[in-house]
């Protein structure tokens, strides 16, 4: 996750998809059947969520072990 | 004696009675014997027949979750390291033998016989012979455990292990041979009354406290134990608290004597949480010399457990947030505990679909016990309901809150093919990994199989 893009609100990042800007919001994240919601930058458009490469494999990944039952 | 006699059962029984083959025990002469798992309704017996003390039935289950529901399927994988062959066939070569089904999730050292307890039910062989084993001794059964099964989790067990000041020593050695969750079983009468030891058994490395807790009142310890010692746990608790170690507490469920205090010890857990990591039922087995067969009524079975857990709670924890983890041996629930006090269940998908390895079930149990019965780290975050990652992974670990329960086995309901399926090890004196169901069993005489007798 990079810090700098969550303190900030809006950002220059644009949607891959849509070509819509991307703002910090609310977003539903599931695991193992397990519903959380969580701030994410997302397109203001189409809703795509962006997920860096260090969010993924640093705190989502976390977040996974920690849902992972016996 | 109780004979199961079919001309006594009506038609219409015979035809809802449903038999399962297995092996068992004679609780005389400790004899393989074979043994049926008969379902009648929601209640199940183990019916068995020793051609020399004759018949036996002991009840198994009694209620909903119904005995066919409570499944969790498991391909066999034989140990990484035997050290005993198989000749008499189990439970006769424990070792483990490479008939074992499951690798070690955590494996028991008895660090010393000794206790300052004198309680009614205990597996442990109370006494006050010093002849303890030395460090060197314990190097060696550490090391038999990587040998055999890896760096597993480790429970340090007696006797009362407390009595040794030389615990952290043991701790410590543990911990640098590479195990990395070591916790401790104990009934925290000395961490209650010496916190410079609690102290040092943290600077050591130990991760976790399995406190013998039978419940919020006074009487229950009295009966039980010989002594009112609910402050002592109390204070024992808030000892650990201090130094970030986890407790777990642990209640040996007698009827008539705590099982009326199930929701008790749960609320007890919550308003101790998130140093009580989480609360882990016994429901008591008979070992050593008993003078009576026990009788149904001496028995609670795991669904009643987990029956009374949601009648207790008020619903707070409910029927359906307990699965199957070892199979019929246990179950377990798992939590994060919520701003307004309510629990919110994490959803297990991951167990009771299919058929799992039993090596990578045993794996995912270490992990899982070692991740929720640690000590939590102190909350930083100063508002549970933001919703960042941060708080999230906060709330995942700090919050987490854990019910659980396995129920032991005796000479009188041993099930062959359920031992063979057991994953908690005690380290015998001759550096072998025996079940720890085998290891404790003793007939009705109080002879046992592996433990050795006084």
């Amino acid at each position: 996750m990079n810090n700098t893009l969550k303190q900030t609100p809006t950002t220059l990042w644009k949607c891959g998809k849509c070509g819509g800007e991307l703002q910090r919001g609310s977003v539903k994240a599931s695991y193992l059947g397990n519903d959380f919601v969580v701030e994410e930058l997302k397109c203001l458009n189409c809703g795509l969520v962006l997920i860096t490469e260090e969010l993924a494999l640093g705190k989502m990944f976390e977040v996974e072990q920690s849902l992972e039952d016996k | 004696m109780d004979v199961l006699d079919q001309c006594l059962i009506s038609t219409t029984e015979r035809l809802n009675t449903k038999r399962l083959g297995t092996e068992s025990l004679c609780p005389e002469c400790l004899k393989k014997i074979p043994a049926q798992r008969v379902v009648q309704g929601e209640t199940v017996y183990l019916v068995k027949h020793c051609p020399e003390h004759g018949d036996y039935r002991t009840l198994l289950w009694r209620g909903s979750p119904l005995w066919d529901s409570w499944v969790r399927p498991t391909i066999p994988t034989p140990p990484k390291e035997c050290f005993t062959q198989i000749e008499k066939g189990c439970p006769f070569d424990c070792g483990l033998c490479e008939d074992h089904y499951k690798t070690t999730c955590t494996a028991l050292i008895e660090v010393t016989q000794r206790c300052n307890l004198n309680c009614r039910f205990c597996f442990a062989n109370a006494g006050t012979e010093l002849d303890e084993p030395s460090l060197a001794v314990i190097e060696g059964w550490y090391k038999n455990v990587l040998a055999a099964s890896g760096p597993v989790n480790v429970q340090l067990s007696g006797g009362e292990p407390t009595l040794r000041n030389d615990l952290p020593e043991i701790v410590d050695m543990g911990r640098k041979l590479g195990f990395n969750f070591i916790q401790l079983n104990t009934n925290g009468l000395r961490l209650a009354e010496d916190p410079i030891f609690v102290s040092r058994l943290k600077e050591a490395g130990l991760s976790s406290v399995f406190l013998q807790f039978d419940g919020t009142e006074d009487s229950i310890y009295q009966s039980i134990r010989g002594r009112r010692l609910f402050d002592l746990k109390a204070k024992a608790i808030e000892n650990c608290a201090q130094h970030q170690i986890g407790v777990v507490l642990v209640p040996t469920l007698i009827p008539g004597i705590n099982t009326h205090n199930i929701g008790g010890i749960i609320r007890f857990a919550l308003e101790n949480h998130p140093v009580v990591r989480g609360v882990h039922f016994q429901p008591v087995s008979y070992f050593g010399r008993i003078s009576q067969e026990p009788t149904d009524e001496d028995r609670i079975t795991l669904p009643e457990v987990i029956q009374a857990i949601e009648d207790q709670t008020d619903g707070l924890i409910k029927v359906a947030d307990l699965k199957p983890h070892n199979g019929r041996c246990s179950f377990s629930g798992n939590f994060t505990r919520q701003p307004d006090g309510s629990l919110k269940p994490i959803i297990n998908n991951s167990c009771c679909t299919g058929p799992e390895r039993a090596d990578e079930l045993a794996r995912k149990t270490r992990t899982f016990v070692a991740r929720q019965w640690s000590g939590a780290e102190t909350p930083t975050i100063q508002s549970t309901s933001s919703n960042s990652w941060d708080n999230l992974i906060q709330q995942l670990k700090t919050y987490a809150f854990s019910i659980s329960g396995m129920a032991f086995q005796d000479v009188w309901n041993i099930d062959i093919d359920r031992l063979k399926n057991c994953c908690i090890h005690v380290v015998s004196p001759d550096g072998k990994l025996i079940p720890f169901c085998a290891y404790n069993l003793t007939d009705k005489n109080g002879h046992s199989i592996y433990r050795r007798e006084r």
